[in-house]
């Protein structure tokens, strides 16, 4: 193969694995994320990531370039609020992304070079319980929960409002509607006492695309993918918990012009550390990364995530202002 | 009598040894064993029937109101059913903490005799070393299963002690053949935690020896139950009846109880004390525990209106009731086993059960005064062993929950007051008792005045014993009790006349009742550090002293004190747990319903022809 060929199929991998994809996928919402909390709740998550590796961390087919290495710094903020229906809890949330990406291909010793930055298309989340304790509406709802098992039924839409720049692949934008149904699960082993609290948690869901007609000038299409997030968390004090995270993503096959790429099939591991600083502001730092990626063809991914929830409600603040007089 | 120690000599004819050790008690406990000696020759008529196994079942801290058939809505099924099968009391009275009452029971004899004048943990400087204020069961007593055991009993402890902790102090030392015993006043229902960094670990002993370690996956009222049933089990064979006094540590705190049994109320007393006494109350005056005019007592003035909490503050002081209650339940339930067990050995129906708490519910806060001042000695002992304090921990290991004053009022509704204090809520309990010797109609009432000192002659009388005058060649003090065998065949209705007085000091609350009053003295701000008098027949609740108006009862009783002082020895505390506390709380106003109405009245809803919006 000649190098500027060469040069041709390492951008047409970047186009098939650039932006393809909702950086929401890779930009997995922390453990106890689905913990429920009093309802008329507040709350705002600024999620930062790092991620590099050898294939789009922003795309859900990761397909490997061997000699590709993609870097993106990107944050996530949004505004979720927790209320009831029907007795059960429900919250709904928009999440914003936002940062850059640039992505570097060397074949044949010369070097192509991609970058976008701006905002993505926002996403929003609806997520309600079916299985499990009943809404928290009063005080006392919220002091007597415990997660035992729950099942959430849970459904996102990213709106294609992003910026987007058809003349390139790598975009944060991406110019197709996309969303996904999941179930999270949340199943509490041993008792619910702060300091002492074990979960292990599942987020099962299946990813949708749809079409983005000006890909390049191409037509891109995206296979449904499915998604297996999986934590083990611990309270180790109070304050202090960590968790022991996996994730897998499986089909996902990408298309542009009816050509066909490869499926995914990934697993990754990671931790993540969570502190209570106080009532109103959680913190967690966590890092991922893809396993069995030491041959030249594996997929490697490395994501270094440190996220803040800040979260009110009225009658908490109020009380602690009478507190504080 | 002569029948009943015809059916005991009976019972142990077979056994030589037996014989010879009951003849040897008989000589030296004159009229009762002149009495017996004949009926020893009769015993070969093999179709006498046995005498009958008894049991008592003492709830530490259970209060008057807290089983279904005293009018609780805690669910105490088997329970209920010894009092359906049985009778229940009204006017039982205890002393008012733990280890003077337990004294009295195992003895007959007044507190400040037997050792108890004090509990052991609050001697006052004045008291120490005096006669009758040992802190534990003096040898100048002798107590029921001694004098069981020598009457042919099997006698069997399990449960809390209280009573000394040295080898002669110990349940063997004193009578019992078994025993699995914690010898502490309270502690962990799970492990040998105690208190106190001076005192850190609970003593144990099984069978007279002191325990390295508990059974594995201990609970308290688990085990207690399963080793007694082990006991009768192991000697049912012999035909002997049996004596078990089973002291449940339950329902005392800190309310420790498997997690099966903390969720059974989730929520219910969200409402608060006061309608949860009011619905008490009404059952009890339903079932005819209470005269239908019954008033409650006054919520105690520094307990709020649970009216004017916020729904979170209910919930969470209305968790500790829900775990009090399934403490109930669980002690409830164990009794449930040991009934069964009963039943199927075919024992039950020869079976004395006797019910009752043996002291009137905790309301003080022992834990606070152990533990509640940060950067002492036993706080850091607390932080260390006893802070797994999250509401959703309580009932673990580590936890350490009681539920207060206000829910302790509930417990004793309709009375005033609680454990430690010589208001009736303090020392009125429940009793219950069924059995053989129960001729009274199934389920009745009565309204009798009995005292836990009445255990003795009552069990002597039952097993055909008497009460000697010497032991080992010691006189005995006299019994103060009165022997309810007569009451309880239906042949009279209280062992007492309306001359026949009882009397109480602990702490150095005073109080005496005779006939329908009660003169009492208590520390202020409970009491007005004077004499207050109440007829507690038509105000059970004690909201109106009536020493004014009746100066010449007041003088009359206060005579009976004296006297009861004179012959018991009673040395007023120099120092005592409630002599500041006057200083530490609120000062004390009437309790008066809806006062302020500032907190109460509602939100002003104008005519719905006369409202109109704003002209501009």
């Amino acid at each position: 193969m000649k190098p500027v060929t060469r040069l041709r199929c390492a951008v047409a991998t970047i186009l098939l694995t650039g932006v393809l994809f909702p950086p929401k996928t890779l930009a997995q919402l922390p453990a106890r994320f689905y913990w429920k909390s009093l309802s008329d709740s507040n709350g705002v998550p600024v999620i930062f990531q790092s991620i590099s590796g050898n294939t789009n961390p922003f795309d859900p087919a990761h397909i490997v370039t061997p000699d590709a290495n993609f870097d993106a710094t990107l944050a996530l903020a949004g505004y979720a609020r927790t209320f009831s229906l029907h007795k059960r809890a429900v919250m709904v949330a928009i999440i914003e992304p936002m940062g850059h990406v640039s992505s570097e291909v060397t074949v044949a010793g010369r070097t192509a070079k991609q970058s976008a930055s701006g905002f993505g298309d926002p996403m929003v989340e609806f997520d309600i319980n079916v299985i499990g304790p009943r809404a928290q509406k009063t005080i006392p709802d919220a002091l007597r929960y415990e997660p035992k098992f729950s099942v959430d039924l849970l459904g996102d839409l990213g709106i294609p409002i992003g910026k987007y720049d058809s003349s390139q692949p790598l975009n944060l934008g991406q110019n197709r509607w996309y969303g996904r149904v999941g179930a999270p699960i949340v199943w509490q082993l041993g008792p619910w006492v702060p300091g002492r609290r074990t979960t292990l948690e599942f987020l099962p869901a299946v990813w949708l695309f749809g079409t983005n007609s000006n890909f390049v000038g191409q037509t891109l299409t995206t296979d449904p993918m499915f998604q297996l997030d999986g934590h083990l968390t611990r309270d180790f004090a109070e304050s202090f918990w960590a968790s022991f995270d996996t994730a897998w993503y499986t089909g996902g096959q990408a298309s542009i012009n009816g050509v066909h790429g490869k499926s995914l099939n990934n697993f990754g591991l990671g931790f993540t550390a969570g502190y209570k600083i106080n009532d109103n502001l959680n913190v967690t730092v966590g890092y991922k990364s893809t396993i069995n990626d030491s041959a030249p063809d594996a997929l490697r991914l490395n994501q270094f995530m440190f996220s803040v929830v800040y979260g009110w409600h009225k009658i908490i603040e109020g009380s602690k202002r009478l507190k504080h007089d | 009598m002569r029948t009943m120690i015809r059916r005991s000599t009976r019972a142990i004819s077979s056994e030589p040894d037996n014989l010879i050790r009951l003849l040897k008690t008989l000589g030296i406990i004159g009229m009762g064993a002149a009495l017996a000696a004949p009926a020893i020759a009769g015993t070969s008529n093999g179709d006498a029937p046995r005498r009958p196994n008894i049991v008592i079942i003492l709830g530490d801290d259970l209060g008057f109101a807290d089983m279904g058939s005293y009018g609780s809505e805690i669910k105490t099924p088997n329970l209920d059913s010894l009092a359906m099968n049985g009778v229940r009391f009204t006017n039982f009275y205890t002393h008012a903490s733990s280890s003077p009452t337990r004294a009295m029971l195992l003895t007959g004899v007044d507190t400040h005799v037997n050792g108890l004048g004090n509990m052991d943990e609050w001697t006052a400087p004045n008291q120490r070393g005096l006669p009758g204020y040992e802190g534990y069961l003096n040898n100048r007593v002798v107590t029921v299963p001694q004098l069981l055991k020598d009457a042919g009993y099997h006698t069997y402890m399990v449960g809390k002690w209280h009573m000394g902790k040295a080898p002669t102090q110990i349940p063997a030392a004193r009578g019992f053949e078994r025993d699995f015993s914690l010898l502490d006043g309270a502690g962990s229902y799970w492990d040998m935690t105690n208190f106190t960094a001076a005192s850190p670990k609970s003593v144990f002993t099984e069978d007279g020896r002191y325990l390295t370690r508990l059974p594995k996956n201990y609970y308290a009222t688990e085990v207690y139950t399963d080793k007694l049933i082990g006991y009768i089990e192991a000697n049912r064979g012999d035909s002997k009846p049996f004596f078990a006094y089973v002291a449940h540590q339950a329902p005392h705190d800190p309310y420790h109880l498997p997690k099966q049994w903390r969720t059974r109320h989730v929520g219910e007393y969200d409402k608060g004390w006061d309608a949860v006494r009011q619905a008490r109350l009404k059952k009890q005056v339903e079932l005819g525990i209470m005269p239908a005019n019954t008033q409650l007592a006054e919520r105690m003035w520094f307990v709020p209106d649970p009216v004017l909490l916020a729904p979170a503050t209910r919930a969470v002081l209305g968790k500790k009731m829900e775990l009090y209650a399934g403490m109930v339940e669980n002690l409830d339930y164990h009794t449930g086993r040991l009934i069964e067990y009963l039943k199927k050995i075919g024992e039950y129906d020869n079976t004395i059960f006797i019910v009752s708490g043996d002291n009137g519910a905790e309301g003080n806060d022992l834990f606070a005064m152990i533990a509640g001042t940060p950067g002492s000695r036993d706080f850091l002992f607390a932080a260390s062993k006893w802070s797994n304090n999250h509401p959703n921990a309580w009932g673990e290991p580590g936890s350490c929950v009681a539920y207060g004053p206000m829910w302790a009022q509930v417990s004793m509704t309709p009375f005033s007051q609680y454990k430690g204090w010589l208001a009736e809520g303090g020392i009125r309990n429940a009793l219950i008792v069924s059995g053989p010797v129960v001729k009274r109609p199934k389920g009745s009432l009565n309204n009798g005045l009995m005292h836990v000192a009445d255990l003795m002659p009552t069990l002597l009388d039952v097993a055909g014993a008497s009460y000697p005058k010497t032991r080992d060649g010691q006189e005995l003090p006299a019994l103060i009790g009165k022997s309810w065998v007569s009451l309880l065949a239906g042949k009279e209705d209280s062992p007492r006349t309306e001359h026949d007085s009882l009397a109480w000091e602990l702490f150095g609350n005073r109080a005496v009742r005779q006939g329908e009053w009660k003169l009492r003295w208590e520390y202020k701000p409970f009491g007005n550090a004077d004499w207050e008098l109440f007829n507690v027949v038509a105000d059970p609740a004690e909201r109106k002293n009536l020493a004014v108006e009746h100066p010449e009862k007041v003088q009359e009783l206060l005579a009976t004190w004296d006297s009861y002082v004179r012959a018991n020895n009673v040395v007023l505390p120099s120092r005592s747990v409630f002599e500041a506390l006057e200083k530490n709380l609120p000062q004390r106003v009437p309790d008066d319903p809806g006062y302020p109405p500032l907190n109460y009245k509602r939100q002003f809803v104008p005519p719905k022809d006369m409202i109109a919006a704003p002209k501009n």
